[in-house]
């Protein structure tokens, strides 16, 4: 499951923060990409991957460079394959939420709660807590709370 | 927040195959909805009307390192099209926009922290199909 961080100094210091989901994945996650990728993009933006830098558009079938794919997509995917890092969540439509929540590794922070309608399970970390929360509601009031 | 939009209340254009056809009806307009829907397509077509429209700039993640409410403090009369508003808006200028009766916005994300906006100012994009062509407009997000 993923871990969620809420403040920013409660990150570990041997652990990456990225707030610029896009330019990491275009500069570094984009050249790791294989089958699991393809069924990302497919399931949250509805493209196709169709070779390794190219999708095919949902909207008029055109070939587009694979930096078009969504800031949504591309934080799952950095989140995918970088799961030692700590990612901006701030960028994800629910659609993406969904997918990253159902993860079973990664790293991610949000200073405000971005919870799919539907999850499951997820671990949430401070300074000096670490907990796991399976209910919306719980994970909402634990990230509202101030600490 | 209900007021008039300031600078546009229509704006239309034509970006090879896609037609995009926005009705204003607030000063501050916020395209939200879930990823992958098209909303950055839009803001690199609208970006390309700054080219030949002198009342819009587009501000968006490779503006991080700027100083974003001194950009817009120092902007009269535009309509401001912000991408990657969730990482680029601090608190600070959210309320300057909230406040601001000068400039329009339409800003692309999906945290209305400290804009003091309500569902009227909340809209997802709407793609149709027309024959080659697909047209894009907002209606009401909730």
């Amino acid at each position: 499951m993923i871990t969620i961080y809420k403040d920013k100094t409660d990150i570990p210091q041997n652990m990456e923060y990225v707030e610029l989901n896009d330019v990491f994945f275009n500069q570094n996650t984009v050249l790791s990409l294989d089958e699991r990728a393809a069924k990302i993009i497919e399931k949250i933006d509805e493209s196709k991957l169709i070779s390794k830098y190219k999708i095919q558009s949902r909207f008029d079938d055109v070939i587009l460079n694979i930096d078009m794919i969504s800031s949504g997509c591309k934080t799952v995917l950095n989140v995918l394959y970088y799961p030692n890092k700590v990612f901006c969540l701030k960028e994800c439509g629910n659609n993406a939420l969904e997918v990253l929540y159902g993860f079973e590794n990664g790293n991610v922070y949000s200073n405000y709660a971005l919870i799919p309608f539907d999850m499951d399970k997820v671990v949430v970390q401070t300074k000096t807590d670490k907990q796991v929360i399976c209910d919306y509601e719980e994970l909402k009031e634990w990230w509202n709370n101030e600490e | 927040m209900k007021s008039r939009p300031m600078v546009m209340d229509h704006f239309s254009m034509v970006h090879t195959s896609f037609i995009v056809d926005f009705i204003f009806t607030n000063n501050i307009t916020i395209l939200t909805g879930d990823s992958g829907t098209g909303k950055t397509a839009i803001f690199s077509f609208i970006k390309e009307c700054m080219a030949v429209n002198p009342k819009i700039l587009c501000l968006n993640y490779l503006d991080y390192q700027k100083n974003i409410k001194n950009i817009i403090s120092t902007t009269e009369g535009k309509l401001i099209v912000i991408d990657n508003a969730d990482i680029l808006l601090d608190d600070d200028t959210r309320k300057y926009i909230s406040l601001d009766d000068k400039n329009q916005y339409l800003i692309i994300g999906k945290n209305p922290k400290n804009l003091f906006i309500t569902k009227e100012n909340l809209f997802e994009l709407v793609s149709e199909k027309m024959g080659e062509q697909t047209k894009m407009t907002m209606k009401g997000y909730l």
